[in-house]
Protein backbone atom coordinates (compact mmCIF):
# COMPACT_ATOMS: atom_id res chain seq x y z
CA UNK A 1 0.00 0.00 0.00
CA UNK A 2 2.98 2.27 0.55
CA UNK A 3 3.75 2.19 -3.15
CA UNK A 4 0.14 2.93 -4.03
CA UNK A 5 0.17 5.87 -1.63
CA UNK A 6 3.26 7.17 -3.39
CA UNK A 7 1.59 6.89 -6.81
CA UNK A 8 -1.49 8.57 -5.49
CA UNK A 9 0.69 11.40 -4.23
CA UNK A 10 2.30 11.77 -7.67
CA UNK A 11 -1.10 11.96 -9.31
CA UNK A 12 -2.58 14.38 -6.83
CA UNK A 13 0.51 16.61 -6.75
CA UNK A 14 -0.31 17.85 -10.26
CA UNK A 15 -3.63 19.33 -9.16
CA UNK A 16 -3.64 22.97 -7.95
CA UNK A 17 -4.36 23.41 -4.23
CA UNK A 18 -7.61 25.30 -4.88
CA UNK A 19 -9.17 22.41 -6.81
CA UNK A 20 -9.94 20.09 -3.92
CA UNK A 21 -12.90 18.45 -5.65
CA UNK A 22 -10.68 17.49 -8.60
CA UNK A 23 -8.12 16.10 -6.21
CA UNK A 24 -10.73 13.92 -4.49
CA UNK A 25 -12.13 12.62 -7.77
CA UNK A 26 -8.64 11.85 -9.09
CA UNK A 27 -7.82 9.95 -5.91
CA UNK A 28 -11.06 8.00 -6.20
CA UNK A 29 -10.40 7.18 -9.87
CA UNK A 30 -6.84 6.01 -9.09
CA UNK A 31 -8.11 3.87 -6.22
CA UNK A 32 -10.86 2.36 -8.36
CA UNK A 33 -8.45 1.56 -11.19
CA UNK A 34 -5.96 0.03 -8.79
CA UNK A 35 -8.66 -2.12 -7.19
CA UNK A 36 -9.93 -3.24 -10.57
CA UNK A 37 -6.48 -4.18 -11.88
CA UNK A 38 -5.71 -6.00 -8.63
CA UNK A 39 -8.89 -8.02 -9.05
CA UNK A 40 -8.04 -9.19 -12.57
CA UNK A 41 -4.25 -9.31 -12.74
CA UNK A 42 -3.73 -12.93 -11.67
CA UNK A 43 -6.48 -14.37 -13.81
CA UNK A 44 -5.33 -12.25 -16.74
CA UNK A 45 -1.81 -13.58 -16.29
CA UNK A 46 -3.02 -17.19 -16.22
CA UNK A 47 -5.15 -16.63 -19.33
CA UNK A 48 -2.15 -15.16 -21.16
CA UNK A 49 0.15 -17.89 -19.86
CA UNK A 50 -2.14 -20.66 -21.02
CA UNK A 51 -2.49 -19.04 -24.45
CA UNK A 52 1.18 -18.21 -24.93
CA UNK A 53 2.82 -20.96 -22.85
CA UNK A 54 5.54 -18.49 -21.87
CA UNK A 55 5.76 -16.71 -18.53
CA UNK A 56 7.72 -13.61 -19.62
CA UNK A 57 5.53 -13.04 -22.67
CA UNK A 58 2.43 -13.44 -20.52
CA UNK A 59 3.71 -10.84 -18.06
CA UNK A 60 4.49 -8.42 -20.90
CA UNK A 61 1.05 -8.89 -22.40
CA UNK A 62 -0.71 -8.25 -19.07
CA UNK A 63 1.42 -5.18 -18.45
CA UNK A 64 0.61 -3.79 -21.90
CA UNK A 65 -3.09 -4.39 -21.36
CA UNK A 66 -3.00 -2.62 -17.99
CA UNK A 67 -1.17 0.37 -19.44
CA UNK A 68 -3.50 0.66 -22.39
CA UNK A 69 -6.62 0.39 -20.26
CA UNK A 70 -5.32 3.04 -17.90
CA UNK A 71 -4.15 5.49 -20.53
CA UNK A 72 -6.98 5.10 -23.05
CA UNK A 73 -10.00 3.97 -21.11
CA UNK A 74 -9.24 5.02 -17.54
CA UNK A 75 -11.81 7.80 -17.77
CA UNK A 76 -14.58 5.44 -18.90
CA UNK A 77 -17.11 4.13 -16.36
CA UNK A 78 -15.66 1.37 -14.19
CA UNK A 79 -18.40 -1.02 -15.30
CA UNK A 80 -16.90 -1.02 -18.81
CA UNK A 81 -13.37 -1.78 -17.71
CA UNK A 82 -13.57 -5.56 -17.52
CA UNK A 83 -14.75 -6.28 -21.10
CA UNK A 84 -12.38 -3.59 -22.39
CA UNK A 85 -9.45 -5.00 -20.45
CA UNK A 86 -9.99 -8.53 -21.70
CA UNK A 87 -10.50 -7.32 -25.26
CA UNK A 88 -7.13 -5.53 -25.08
CA UNK A 89 -5.57 -8.60 -23.48
CA UNK A 90 -6.83 -10.91 -26.23
CA UNK A 91 -5.57 -8.49 -28.89
CA UNK A 92 -2.12 -8.41 -27.29
CA UNK A 93 -2.07 -12.21 -27.06
CA UNK A 94 -2.94 -12.42 -30.76
CA UNK A 95 -0.19 -9.92 -31.59
CA UNK A 96 2.40 -12.05 -29.81
CA UNK A 97 1.16 -15.21 -31.51
CA UNK A 98 1.36 -13.54 -34.95
CA UNK A 99 4.83 -12.19 -34.22
CA UNK A 100 5.96 -15.66 -33.25
CA UNK A 101 4.44 -17.12 -36.39
CA UNK A 102 6.24 -14.60 -38.63
CA UNK A 103 9.50 -15.05 -36.75
CA UNK A 104 9.18 -18.80 -37.05
CA UNK A 105 8.69 -18.58 -40.81
CA UNK A 106 11.65 -16.23 -41.24
CA UNK A 107 13.91 -18.29 -39.01
CA UNK A 108 13.06 -21.46 -40.91
CA UNK A 109 14.71 -19.95 -44.01
CA UNK A 110 17.95 -19.07 -42.23
CA UNK A 111 20.59 -21.79 -42.64
CA UNK A 112 22.65 -20.66 -39.63
CA UNK A 113 19.79 -20.61 -37.15
CA UNK A 114 20.45 -22.29 -33.88
CA UNK A 115 17.42 -23.57 -32.04
CA UNK A 116 19.40 -23.76 -28.85
CA UNK A 117 19.63 -19.97 -28.73
CA UNK A 118 15.96 -19.58 -27.91
CA UNK A 119 14.72 -19.69 -24.39
CA UNK A 120 17.80 -20.94 -22.65
CA UNK A 121 16.35 -22.16 -19.40
CA UNK A 122 17.83 -21.29 -16.06
CA UNK A 123 19.34 -24.58 -14.76
CA UNK A 124 18.44 -23.66 -11.19
CA UNK A 125 14.81 -23.11 -12.13
CA UNK A 126 14.81 -26.34 -14.10
CA UNK A 127 16.20 -28.41 -11.26
CA UNK A 128 13.73 -30.88 -9.83
CA UNK A 129 12.20 -29.95 -6.51
CA UNK A 130 12.84 -32.88 -4.18
CA UNK A 131 11.16 -31.36 -1.16
CA UNK A 132 8.25 -33.46 0.03
CA UNK A 133 4.84 -32.20 -1.11
CA UNK A 134 1.48 -33.26 0.21
CA UNK A 135 -0.24 -35.81 -2.06
CA UNK A 136 -3.24 -33.52 -2.54
CA UNK A 137 -1.01 -30.77 -3.89
CA UNK A 138 0.71 -33.18 -6.25
CA UNK A 139 -2.64 -34.37 -7.52
CA UNK A 140 -3.84 -30.80 -8.02
CA UNK A 141 -0.65 -29.89 -9.86
CA UNK A 142 -0.99 -32.89 -12.12
CA UNK A 143 -4.66 -32.19 -12.77
CA UNK A 144 -3.88 -28.55 -13.58
CA UNK A 145 -1.18 -29.64 -15.99
CA UNK A 146 -3.58 -31.94 -17.82
CA UNK A 147 -6.34 -29.32 -17.89
CA UNK A 148 -3.94 -26.65 -19.15
CA UNK A 149 -2.78 -28.87 -21.98
CA UNK A 150 -6.35 -29.60 -22.97
CA UNK A 151 -7.30 -25.90 -22.92
CA UNK A 152 -4.23 -25.01 -24.95
CA UNK A 153 -5.26 -27.55 -27.58
CA UNK A 154 -8.67 -25.88 -28.06
CA UNK A 155 -9.29 -23.63 -31.08
CA UNK A 156 -8.59 -19.98 -30.25
CA UNK A 157 -12.21 -18.79 -30.02
CA UNK A 158 -13.25 -21.77 -27.89
CA UNK A 159 -10.29 -21.18 -25.58
CA UNK A 160 -11.22 -17.50 -25.22
CA UNK A 161 -14.88 -18.26 -24.55
CA UNK A 162 -14.06 -20.96 -22.02
CA UNK A 163 -11.52 -18.94 -20.04
CA UNK A 164 -13.51 -15.71 -20.04
CA UNK A 165 -16.76 -17.41 -19.07
CA UNK A 166 -15.59 -20.20 -16.82
CA UNK A 167 -12.40 -18.83 -15.26
CA UNK A 168 -12.92 -15.05 -15.23
CA UNK A 169 -16.66 -15.39 -14.73
CA UNK A 170 -17.76 -12.86 -17.34
CA UNK A 171 -21.41 -13.14 -18.32
CA UNK A 172 -22.42 -13.82 -21.91
CA UNK A 173 -22.78 -10.13 -22.82
CA UNK A 174 -19.40 -9.20 -21.33
CA UNK A 175 -17.73 -12.15 -23.03
CA UNK A 176 -19.28 -11.14 -26.35
CA UNK A 177 -17.97 -7.58 -25.90
CA UNK A 178 -14.50 -8.91 -25.07
CA UNK A 179 -14.45 -11.27 -28.03
CA UNK A 180 -16.09 -8.79 -30.43
CA UNK A 181 -18.75 -11.29 -31.47
CA UNK A 182 -22.43 -11.96 -30.87
CA UNK A 183 -23.79 -13.52 -27.70
CA UNK A 184 -24.96 -16.48 -29.76
CA UNK A 185 -21.40 -17.09 -30.94
CA UNK A 186 -20.16 -16.96 -27.36
CA UNK A 187 -22.67 -19.63 -26.33
CA UNK A 188 -21.69 -21.81 -29.27
CA UNK A 189 -17.94 -21.47 -28.67
CA UNK A 190 -18.35 -22.10 -24.98
CA UNK A 191 -20.57 -25.14 -25.45
CA UNK A 192 -18.13 -26.65 -27.94
CA UNK A 193 -15.18 -25.93 -25.65
CA UNK A 194 -16.84 -27.71 -22.72
CA UNK A 195 -17.76 -30.65 -24.94
CA UNK A 196 -14.20 -30.93 -26.26
CA UNK A 197 -12.65 -30.73 -22.80
CA UNK A 198 -15.09 -33.22 -21.35
CA UNK A 199 -14.45 -35.71 -24.12
CA UNK A 200 -10.71 -35.35 -23.57
CA UNK A 201 -10.65 -35.30 -19.77
CA UNK A 202 -13.63 -37.47 -18.90
CA UNK A 203 -15.21 -36.73 -15.55
CA UNK A 204 -12.01 -35.02 -14.43
CA UNK A 205 -12.19 -35.88 -10.75
CA UNK A 206 -9.54 -33.87 -8.91
CA UNK B 1 -32.28 -20.86 -17.79
CA UNK B 2 -30.50 -17.58 -18.30
CA UNK B 3 -27.80 -18.96 -20.59
CA UNK B 4 -25.25 -18.88 -17.81
CA UNK B 5 -24.40 -22.47 -16.83
CA UNK B 6 -21.66 -21.32 -14.45
CA UNK B 7 -24.00 -19.24 -12.33
CA UNK B 8 -26.65 -21.94 -12.55
CA UNK B 9 -24.16 -24.48 -11.28
CA UNK B 10 -25.56 -26.90 -13.81
CA UNK B 11 -22.28 -28.63 -14.56
CA UNK B 12 -19.93 -30.26 -12.08
CA UNK B 13 -17.28 -30.46 -14.72
CA UNK B 14 -17.32 -26.69 -15.22
CA UNK B 15 -17.20 -26.01 -11.49
CA UNK B 16 -14.27 -28.38 -11.01
CA UNK B 17 -12.27 -26.87 -13.84
CA UNK B 18 -13.05 -23.38 -12.56
CA UNK B 19 -11.90 -24.27 -9.05
CA UNK B 20 -8.67 -25.68 -10.39
CA UNK B 21 -7.96 -22.61 -12.53
CA UNK B 22 -8.71 -20.26 -9.63
CA UNK B 23 -6.39 -22.28 -7.39
CA UNK B 24 -3.59 -21.98 -9.94
CA UNK B 25 -4.11 -18.19 -10.05
CA UNK B 26 -4.00 -17.97 -6.25
CA UNK B 27 -0.78 -19.96 -6.09
CA UNK B 28 1.32 -17.94 -8.50
CA UNK B 29 5.01 -17.68 -7.62
CA UNK B 30 6.09 -14.64 -5.63
CA UNK B 31 8.22 -13.28 -8.48
CA UNK B 32 5.23 -13.26 -10.82
CA UNK B 33 3.00 -11.62 -8.23
CA UNK B 34 5.64 -8.98 -7.67
CA UNK B 35 5.90 -8.24 -11.41
CA UNK B 36 2.13 -7.97 -11.68
CA UNK B 37 2.02 -5.55 -8.76
CA UNK B 38 4.73 -3.39 -10.35
CA UNK B 39 2.86 -3.39 -13.66
CA UNK B 40 -0.33 -2.33 -11.87
CA UNK B 41 1.38 0.56 -10.09
CA UNK B 42 2.91 1.70 -13.38
CA UNK B 43 -0.48 1.57 -15.09
CA UNK B 44 -2.22 3.54 -12.33
CA UNK B 45 0.53 6.17 -12.45
CA UNK B 46 0.51 6.37 -16.26
CA UNK B 47 -2.22 9.05 -16.70
CA UNK B 48 -0.53 11.36 -14.20
CA UNK B 49 2.87 10.85 -15.77
CA UNK B 50 1.39 11.48 -19.20
CA UNK B 51 -0.12 14.77 -18.06
CA UNK B 52 3.08 16.02 -16.48
CA UNK B 53 5.21 15.03 -19.46
CA UNK B 54 2.95 16.72 -22.00
CA UNK B 55 4.94 19.95 -21.88
CA UNK B 56 8.23 18.06 -22.09
CA UNK B 57 6.94 16.10 -25.06
CA UNK B 58 6.19 19.30 -27.01
CA UNK B 59 9.46 20.96 -26.03
CA UNK B 60 11.54 19.69 -29.02
CA UNK B 61 8.85 20.72 -31.51
CA UNK B 62 8.64 24.18 -29.96
CA UNK B 63 12.42 24.59 -30.06
CA UNK B 64 12.54 23.59 -33.72
CA UNK B 65 9.76 26.05 -34.59
CA UNK B 66 11.60 28.86 -32.76
CA UNK B 67 14.83 28.08 -34.62
CA UNK B 68 13.02 28.19 -37.97
CA UNK B 69 11.48 31.53 -37.05
CA UNK B 70 14.89 32.94 -36.11
CA UNK B 71 16.34 31.83 -39.44
CA UNK B 72 13.50 33.47 -41.34
CA UNK B 73 13.96 36.74 -39.44
CA UNK B 74 17.70 36.74 -40.18
CA UNK B 75 17.41 36.09 -43.91
CA UNK B 76 14.34 38.21 -44.69
CA UNK B 77 14.89 41.79 -43.38
CA UNK B 78 11.87 43.17 -41.59
CA UNK B 79 10.04 46.09 -43.29
CA UNK B 80 11.11 45.14 -46.82
CA UNK B 81 9.11 43.03 -49.10
CA UNK B 82 10.74 40.29 -51.06
CA UNK B 83 9.94 42.17 -54.31
CA UNK B 84 12.36 44.96 -53.32
CA UNK B 85 15.21 42.67 -52.47
CA UNK B 86 17.75 42.84 -55.36
CA UNK B 87 19.33 39.59 -54.37
CA UNK B 88 16.11 37.61 -54.38
CA UNK B 89 14.88 39.28 -57.61
CA UNK B 90 18.11 38.92 -59.58
CA UNK B 91 17.20 35.52 -60.84
CA UNK B 92 13.95 36.70 -62.39
CA UNK B 93 15.66 39.65 -64.21
CA UNK B 94 18.33 37.38 -65.64
CA UNK B 95 15.72 34.99 -66.95
CA UNK B 96 13.78 37.86 -68.57
CA UNK B 97 16.88 39.13 -70.38
CA UNK B 98 17.96 35.75 -71.59
CA UNK B 99 14.54 34.85 -72.91
CA UNK B 100 13.90 38.25 -74.60
CA UNK B 101 14.42 37.67 -78.34
CA UNK B 102 14.33 41.41 -79.13
CA UNK B 103 17.20 42.34 -76.86
CA UNK B 104 20.68 43.27 -78.14
CA UNK B 105 22.93 40.22 -77.97
CA UNK B 106 25.39 40.55 -75.09
CA UNK B 107 27.85 38.05 -76.40
CA UNK B 108 29.04 36.96 -79.83
CA UNK B 109 31.22 39.96 -80.71
CA UNK B 110 31.99 38.37 -84.02
CA UNK B 111 28.48 39.32 -85.15
CA UNK B 112 29.03 43.10 -84.53
CA UNK B 113 30.11 44.98 -87.63
CA UNK B 114 32.63 47.42 -86.13
CA UNK B 115 33.61 48.71 -89.61
CA UNK B 116 30.09 49.91 -90.15
CA UNK B 117 30.04 51.83 -86.86
CA UNK B 118 33.44 53.47 -87.59
CA UNK B 119 32.28 54.48 -91.09
CA UNK B 120 29.03 55.87 -89.74
CA UNK B 121 30.91 57.89 -87.11
CA UNK B 122 33.29 59.28 -89.72
CA UNK B 123 30.39 60.20 -92.00
CA UNK B 124 28.69 62.04 -89.23
CA UNK B 125 31.96 63.82 -88.22
CA UNK B 126 33.26 65.28 -91.48
CA UNK B 127 29.96 65.75 -93.30
CA UNK B 128 30.26 63.22 -96.06
CA UNK B 129 34.08 62.92 -96.45
CA UNK B 130 35.52 59.60 -97.46
CA UNK B 131 35.76 57.19 -94.59
CA UNK B 132 39.28 56.79 -93.18
CA UNK B 133 39.01 53.14 -92.27
CA UNK B 134 38.51 50.30 -94.65
CA UNK B 135 38.25 52.50 -97.67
Amino acid sequence: MAAFASLEYQTVALIPPGKAHLRDSTQDAARALDAFLASVERKAFRIAQIALRHEADALDVVQDAMMQLSSRYGSRPAAEWKPLFYRILENRIRDVQRRRSVRGRVMSYLPWRNDDDEDIADPIEQAADHSPQPPAQLEADEAMKVLEQAITALPERQRQAFLLRNFEGLDVAETAASMKCSQGSVKTHYFRAVQALRSKLGDFRT
Amino acid sequence: MNGDPIEDGSSDFERRTRALLLQSADELPGAVRSRLTQARYAAVAAPAARGSSLALRWLPAGAAAAAMMALLVMYVPLGKSTMENPVTNAGFEDIEMLTDTDAVPLSGDQEVDYDFYEWAAAEAGDGGAAPSVGS
